[in-house]
C-alpha cells in the first residue's frame, strides 16, 4: 500500500554553530498516514511538531531516516506536486492581492494559466473572500489570511493537505466555515494532515492521531479508542504527598490539574482498593467515576508522562 | 512556468518596495540633469566649434569632432558604470534576502520547485530590473547627447552590458552572502567592502613598488586574480568605447568566473540550509 505520508526513523538534530551542542528536534519518528484519512499530529510546544512537518516538505533536511509522500521521497520536488500546505505564521507577500497570491503559488503549483483564472474566483468564493479579491494582503485581517492561506494550499486540487494550525486567528464562525471545508475535501478523499493545539478542534474532525513529546511519537491511534478506554477515575483535592506516591504506584496514568489530582486505574477493584487506601489515610474523595476520556486528558496523560 | 513566475514576482516586489521607481526617479534626475548641462553655455560653444570643425573636415592638431565626442562618451561610460553599479546594488539587497524570511521560504519550498530555481528566478528578477534601469539611463543620455551633439556613436550603448555584466558578478556575491547570513544591510557592506578591496588590488602595481615582503606581494597578486576586477572593467569599457585597443580580457573572464563561483556556492548552500 501506498500511504500518503510515510516516515521511518526521522530524525532531526540541530548542532549549535560554534558550541557544536546538539539538540535533538525529532527523534526516530515513524507514522504512516493512509489515504484519504484525516490525521492531526499534537505536541506540546517544542515537542518536535513543526521540524517535523518542515522535513515532511523539504523545507529542513533529515539527519536520519527518510519521509515519503504518497512513496516519493519528499526531498523531490515532484512529490510535493500533490500537496498542498499552510504553514503557521506564514508571511504571504502583502504587495500581493488575493488573487494575485493565488496566481503566484498556483504558478509554482504548476497550474497553468487558463485553469488558475477558472479557479481563483471559485476558490475565493469557497473561502468567503470572493469581494476581497482586489484587495493587497495587506489590507486583510488575521482570519483572511488564513482563509485565503488555505485557498492557496487548494489551488492545484492537492491529494494531501497538510495545515499548521489552520484555525489560527479565526473566528468561531470562520472555523466553522473552515471545518465544513475539510469535511468537503475529506468526502472527495484528499488527506489532511493536521499539526493544531487546538485538541477539541482535533477530537471533532481528525480520525487518528499521534502525540508527540520530546521529539518522538508518545501514543498514537484512532481518536475513538484513545478517548474511550476503559477503566475509573478518582479525583482528589489536596492529597497529602505520601498518598499520592502510594497512588501513582498503583495507577497507569495521574492528571495533576491545579493541586487536585486525577488517578486512572484499569479496573474497578484496582479503583476500590485504592479507594480504600485513600479512605484509611482519612481524606476525602472528590469523585470516583467510569472513564471515558477527552483528548485533552489523553494529551495531557501522555505529555506528563515521565 | 514556475520559473516566470518566480521572476515576476521579484519585479512585483521591487515595484511594491518602491525600488524599481527610485531607480527610475534617479535615473530621469539625471537624465534631466545631463539635459540641463547640455544646454550651458560652454557646451554650446563646444558644440557650435564641432559643428564647424565637422562642416569643413578640418582638425584642430589632434582633436576632431570625433574625437570630442569619443572622449565625452568614454567620460559618461565611466559615470554610468559607477553610479549605476552602486544605485543598483542598493536596489537589490533586500530583494534577495527577502527570499528567507521565516514564514515565507517555507511556503516556496513547499512548491514542486527546486531550490536552485528559487533563488535563481530572484536573481534573474533582479537582472532583469536592473538592465531596465541601465538600458533606460544609458540609452537616455545616448540620445540627449546625440541630439545636441549630432553624433549617433552606437559605442556608448556598451556602457550598459559592461555594467550590467560587472552588477550580474557583484549580485552573485550578494545573493551568496545572503544565503550566508540572511541580511541586506550584510550583504551590501560586504559587497561594497569587495568593491574598494577591487579598487585598491587595481593598484596593483603601485603596491608590487610600495611592499617589501614577498608574500605581500604573492598575496596581492593572489587576490587579484581571484576577486572581481571593478576598476579594469571600467578601463576595458572606456577603452572600448573611445576606440583603444584593449590589451587583455584577463579581467572580465576571471571576474565572470569569480561571479560564477560566487552563484553557484550561494545555490549550493541554499540546498544545504534548514528553514
Amino acid at each position: 500500500m501506498t500511504y500518503a505520508i510515510e516516515t521511518e526513523g526521522l530524525v532531526k538534530v540541530y548542532k549549535q554553530r560554534w558550541t557544536k551542542r546538539e539538540m535533538r528536534a525529532v527523534d526516530g519518528i515513524s507514522i504512516r498516514v493512509e489515504p484519504g484519512a484525516t490525521f492531526g499530529l499534537l505536541g506540546p510546544n517544542g515537542a518536535g511538531k513543526t521540524t517535523f512537518v518542515k522535513m515532511l516538505l523539504a523545507c529542513s533536511h533529515p539527519t536520519a531516516g527518510r519521509a515519503l509522500v504518497f512513496g516519493k521521497d519528499s526531498w523531490i520536488p515532484e512529490s510535493r506536486r500533490s500537496v498542498g500546505y499552510l504553514p503557521e505564521n506564514h508571511r504571504f507577500p502583502t504587495y500581493l492581492t488575493g488573487a494575485g497570491m493565488l496566481d503566484f503559488y498556483g504558478a509554482l503549483s504548476g497550474v497553468d494559466a487558463a485553469t488558475r483564472k477558472k479557479r481563483i474566483p471559485e476558490l475565493l468564493d469557497m473561502v468567503g473572500l470572493d469581494r476581497w479579491g482586489a484587495t493587497r494582503l495587506g489590507k486583510y485581517s488575521k482570519g483572511m489570511l488564513q482563509r485565503v492561506g488555505l485557498a492557496q494550499a487548494l489551488i492545484h486540487e492537492p491529494k494531501l493537505l497538510v495545515l499548521d494550525e489552520p484555525s489560527d486567528g479565526v473566528d468561531p464562525v470562520g472555523r466553522k466555515q473552515i471545518r465544513d471545508i475539510l469535511h468537503g475535501l475529506e468526502e472527495k478523499g484528499v488527506t489532511i494532515f493536521i499539526n493544531s493545539h487546538l485538541l477539541q478542534e482535533v477530537e471533532l474532525f481528525c480520525r487518528d492521531v499521534a502525540i508527540i513529546r520530546k521529539g518522538k511519537v508518545a501514543l498514537e491511534g484512532r481518536v475513538k479508542e484513545l478517548t474511550s478506554e476503559g477503566g475509573y477515575r478518582i479525583d482528589l483535592e489536596h492529597a497529602p504527598d505520601n498518598l499520592a506516591t502510594e497512588l501513582k504506584g498503583r495507577a497507569k496514568a495521574v492528571v495533576s490539574n491545579n493541586g487536585n489530582l486525577q488517578f486512572l486505574f484499569n479496573t474497578r477493584e484496582e479503583a476500590n482498593v485504592a479507594f480504600d487506601i485513600v479512605r484509611a489515610a482519612k481524606c476525602e474523595v472528590e469523585s470516583m467515576t467510569k472513564a471515558s476520556s477527552t483528548l485533552e486528558e489523553v494529551f495531557i496523560r501522555t505529555v506528563e508522562q515521565k | 512556468m514556475a520559473s516566470f513566475a518566480l521572476i515576476l514576482d521579484t519585479v512585483r516586489e521591487a515595484m511594491a518596495r518602491k525600488v524599481f521607481w527610485a531607480f527610475f526617479f534617479a535615473s530621469t534626475a539625471i537624465l534631466l540633469f545631463f539635459m540641463f548641462i547640455m544646454h550651458v553655455d560652454v557646451v554650446n560653444g563646444m558644440v557650435a566649434s564641432m559643428t564647424i570643425f565637422q562642416a569643413n573636415g578640418r582638425t584642430h592638431g589632434d582633436l576632431s569632432a570625433e574625437k570630442l565626442v569619443e572622449g565625452a562618451q568614454g567620460g559618461l561610460s565611466i559615470f554610468l558604470y559607477t553610479f549605476g553599479m552602486g544605485l543598483a546594488i542598493f536596489a537589490s539587497a533586500g530583494l534577495i534576502s527577502a527570499v528567507f524570511e521565516p514564514g515565507r521560504v517555507e511556503l516556496v519550498l513547499s512548491k514542486p520547485v527546486s531550490r536552485v530555481q528559487v533563488l535563481l528566478g530572484r536573481y534573474v528578477g533582479n537582472l532583469v530590473i536592473v538592465a531596465a534601469n541601465l538600458f533606460y539611463l544609458t540609452v537616455g543620455i545616448w540620445v540627449i547627447f546625440g541630439v545636441k551633439v549630432g553624433v549617433w556613436r552606437p559605442h556608448m550603448l556598451l556602457a550598459s552590458v559592461v555594467t550590467l555584466f560587472m552588477f550580474s558578478v557583484m549580485l552573485a556575491f550578494i545573493l551568496l552572502i545572503s544565503v550566508l547570513w540572511e541580511s541586506a544591510a550584510v550583504s551590501i557592506i560586504a559587497t561594497f567592502a569587495l568593491i574598494v578591496i577591487s579598487l585598491v588590488l587595481g593598484a596593483k602595481n603601485m603596491l608590487d613598488r610600495l611592499l617589501s615582503s614577498e608574500f605581500s606581494r604573492d598575496l596581492v597578486a593572489g587576490l587579484y586574480y581571484i576577486l572581481p576586477k571593478v576598476p579594469d572593467g571600467g578601463q576595458i569599457l572606456h577603452h572600448v568605447i573611445t576606440g583603444q585597443a584593449v590589451e587583455s580580457w584577463m579581467p572580465v573572464w576571471s571576474t565572470a568566473l569569480f561571479g560564477i563561483v560566487a552563484l553557484a556556492s550561494g545555490l549550493w548552500i541554499f540546498q544545504k540550509r534548514n528553514f
